[in-house]
């Protein structure tokens, strides 16, 4: 009953428009002054001690540590690098454009800069060398999502604030999806080129390849920083996260030389804007989740759907649903923020892996992207290709059936996430 | 007012820089000590660095209350737009203001619960110990536990930034009341792109993606069309246009034929 009346505040709260913070915010303050006897010192203190946590703070260093690398000339090094490998198959540059988003975002950690950055410069190249404009835009919408799902990535941090899962483990769970997808997407990609039979590129010469490859390795050295700093134990995710930043500091300002260093400011206020407003949202959700366990809603849930004798299969389409539906309304973060805290102890209970079920929303999240009404995706898409979202929509058909097929992989097949950290020994 | 514009960009932009240096020289730092450089290592033993955990979670916290407060002038925050983006401008209006003002409202009832907690943490005894006055069994408050710095001037973060929001809120609403334009964020914004003669129309500030409010000024993107360039493709874009067309321009707009 006060779970329905929770969520009805907070629906009711959500539709009207107002910032989802806020909204959440809100519903906690009636909840608490209208229908509770939790002291309200308990929950101030929540508002103090929501964020203080050092795992949180690799939010802001990674959105930094990607915005200095969000960059024209930097889109441009990994589309070369692409281009030089597969450019001369089947789809040429659309196959160039999969594997440059999947660069671009390892080290950029956004999806919708991914899709500006490769969109921008690839599709009229693309357009000029003969393909059709809904297929490029087809390509780099749905690639471009894969910036959440190729660690670091920000939803899974997001996540493991959510839930106290290790950022480490799923940082390495998410690598073998994210080359899965990219290949998924990088097949579906070839056989459409052969089959209306799409222009090829040259060959390009091994020497040539070496030279691309030299130019876009100090991006994509971030990815190593990173991956390598957590998984030999040299950084916690946070301090690696503040590493990386660091990092492409340097090589945006020095290496790289696309950046001056009066810019640097602008990338910093630009980053401090952004992480404040996921940070607002977690104070917020955090504050929501604490209402949420202290009516013991989420352990209410799972005993219901034990009753229910529901087994992992159906709770785990029914996730699946469930997410893909509020992937309608909302963006990845506060999704991730409202939701798993719900779905987690469910998801415990009924002996599903918690590693696992973080890579499993963060494909929903991908899917989310990439469709209307809300898909940030297709908005920037729209922007750079002058497409309308309907005409868009038409045109990413073919690759979203292949995510939501990888999804159906990703959700029953766990193997596939929890292999490689595994293996790692990063968790049991 | 300028001035206040200022300092809050340059109190978040300091904060963050702030804080990834002093993470990177505390990790440098632990390195470098585990070296054996006669003379060097003894001195770098000798430095302690076990607050910097502390701090940068101190420095975050306040980025986030003030850049909160940024936000909102920037037009950051996102929400749940389908649903009012699809209404009628003077419906649309009222609900803008609706939700202005319920920010207005949590973030002045936030500054208020944060102000009274700071109080009761130490600042009373603070303040009437500074001033000699009388404070009878007032307790001095906590302090932090690395740092030892009291914690109610670390959290007075909260009202501070609390207040600032709510002030930003009342402002926002204000202009819109004024001028039925809301700021507006890009999310997808890259620089080094904008030389390159590449298509990139995306409008800074008319970026609507049904996670913002949509003002009563600007258009909502996909809805746009420059006629021209989108003769060449094929009839769905023509239904698409019409759809997009008759969005644009009947007030009680939305896709319903």
């Amino acid at each position: 009953m006060t779970a329905l009346v929770i969520f009805g505040v907070l629906t009711v709260l959500m539709l009207t428009g107002m910032p989802i913070s806020i909204s959440l915010g809100l519903t906690v303050l009636t909840f608490l002054f209208t229908m509770t006897q939790v002291p309200l010192e308990s929950v101030a203190l929540k508002l103090f001690t929501g964020i203080e946590k050092f795992e949180i703070m690799a939010i802001p260093f990674f959105i930094l540590a990607g915005n200095f690398l969000t960059h024209g000339g930097v889109a441009r090094r990994m589309i070369a690098f692409a281009t030089a490998m597969v450019g001369h198959w089947h789809g040429g540059l659309g196959l160039a454009g999969v594997v440059a988003c999947a660069l671009f975002a390892a080290v950029s950690g956004s999806s919708p800069a991914t899709v500006v950055a490769i969109g921008s410069i690839l599709l009229p190249a693309m357009v000029k060398a003969g393909f059709p404009k809904r297929f490029g835009a087809g390509v780099i919408t749905t690639s471009g999502a894969l910036g959440i799902l190729i660690p670091p990535s920000i939803v899974m941090v997001m996540y493991s604030v959510a839930t106290n899962t290790s950022v480490g483990a799923l940082f390495m769970a998410g690598v073998v999806p994210g080359l899965v997808l990219a290949t998924m997407l990088g097949m579906i990609t070839w056989y459409r080129a052969r089959k209306f039979d799409y222009p090829r590129q040259a060959k390009v010469s091994w020497r040539n390849r070496w030279r691309a490859f030299r130019e876009a390795i100090w991006g994509l050295l971030l990815i190593f920083v990173v991956m390598g700093g957590i998984y030999t134990g040299i950084f916690t995710p946070t301090e690696a996260a503040a590493m990386s930043a660091v990092y492409a500091f340097f090589v945006a300002v020095f290496v790289y030389r696309d950046m001056r260093l009066k810019d640097v400011s602008k990338v910093l206020l630009n980053s401090a804007n952004m992480s404040a407003m996921l940070l607002y949202i977690i104070t917020n959700a955090v504050m929501f989740s604490f209402i949420l366990t202290n009516e013991n809603i989420p352990q209410h849930l799972a005993e219901w759907m034990l009753a229910k004798g529901l087994g992992q299969v159906a709770f785990l389409l029914a996730v699946n649903v469930l997410l893909l539906l509020a992937g309608n309304f909302m963006e990845p973060s506060s999704i991730v923020l409202i939701f798993a805290p719900i779905l987690f102890p469910v998801a415990v209970v009924l002996g599903i892996d918690p590693v696992h079920f973080g890579i499993l929303m963060t494909v929903n999240m991908e899917v989310g992207l990439c469709h209307p009404p809300v898909g940030l995706n297709l908005y920037v898409a729209s922007g750079i290709t002058k497409m309308g979202i309907t005409e868009l929509t038409i045109a990413v058909w073919p690759w979203l059936l292949t995510m939501l097929v990888f999804l159906l992989l990703v959700t029953y097949w766990p193997a596939m996430s929890l292999w490689f950290p595994r293996t790692l020994g990063m968790m049991s | 007012m300028r001035f206040l514009d200022h300092i809050e960009e340059w109190f978040i932009t300091f904060l963050i820089a702030a804080a990834t240096l002093i993470i990177f020289v505390s990790v440098a730092h632990r390195y470098a000590a585990g070296l054996a450089i006669p003379g060097v290592q003894d001195w770098l033993l000798s430095l302690n660095f076990g607050w910097t955990q502390e701090l940068c979670i101190i420095m975050f916290v306040w980025m986030a209350k003030f850049g909160a407060a940024y936000g909102v002038r920037t037009g950051i925050h996102v929400g749940v737009d389908v649903l009012i983006n699809r209404l009628a401008a003077d419906t649309r209006g009222k609900f803008i203001v609706f939700g202005l003002s319920a920010g207005a409202l949590f973030t002045g009832v936030v500054a208020t619960l944060g102000a009274n907690f700071v109080w009761e943490n130490g600042m009373h005894h603070a303040v009437f110990s500074a001033f000699g006055l009388d404070f009878g069994d007032v307790p001095e408050g906590p302090t932090t536990p690395d740092l030892e710095w009291p914690t109610w001037i670390v959290y007075s973060a909260i009202p501070l930034g609390s207040s600032l929001m709510c002030f930003r809120f009342l402002q926002v609403m204000v202009s819109f009341l004024r001028t039925g334009e809301l700021p507006h964020h890009d999310h997808g914004h890259v620089d080094g792109i904008d030389e390159e003669a590449v298509p990139v129309d995306v409008d800074p500030y008319g970026m609507n993606d049904n996670l913002h409010m949509h003002d009563l000024k600007s258009e909502m993107l996909g809805e746009r069309r420059s006629g021209g360039d989108r003769r060449q493709s094929g009839s769905v874009v023509e239904v698409d246009r019409r759809a997009g067309e008759r969005r644009h321009t009947d007030p009680n707009g939305g896709d319903q034929p």
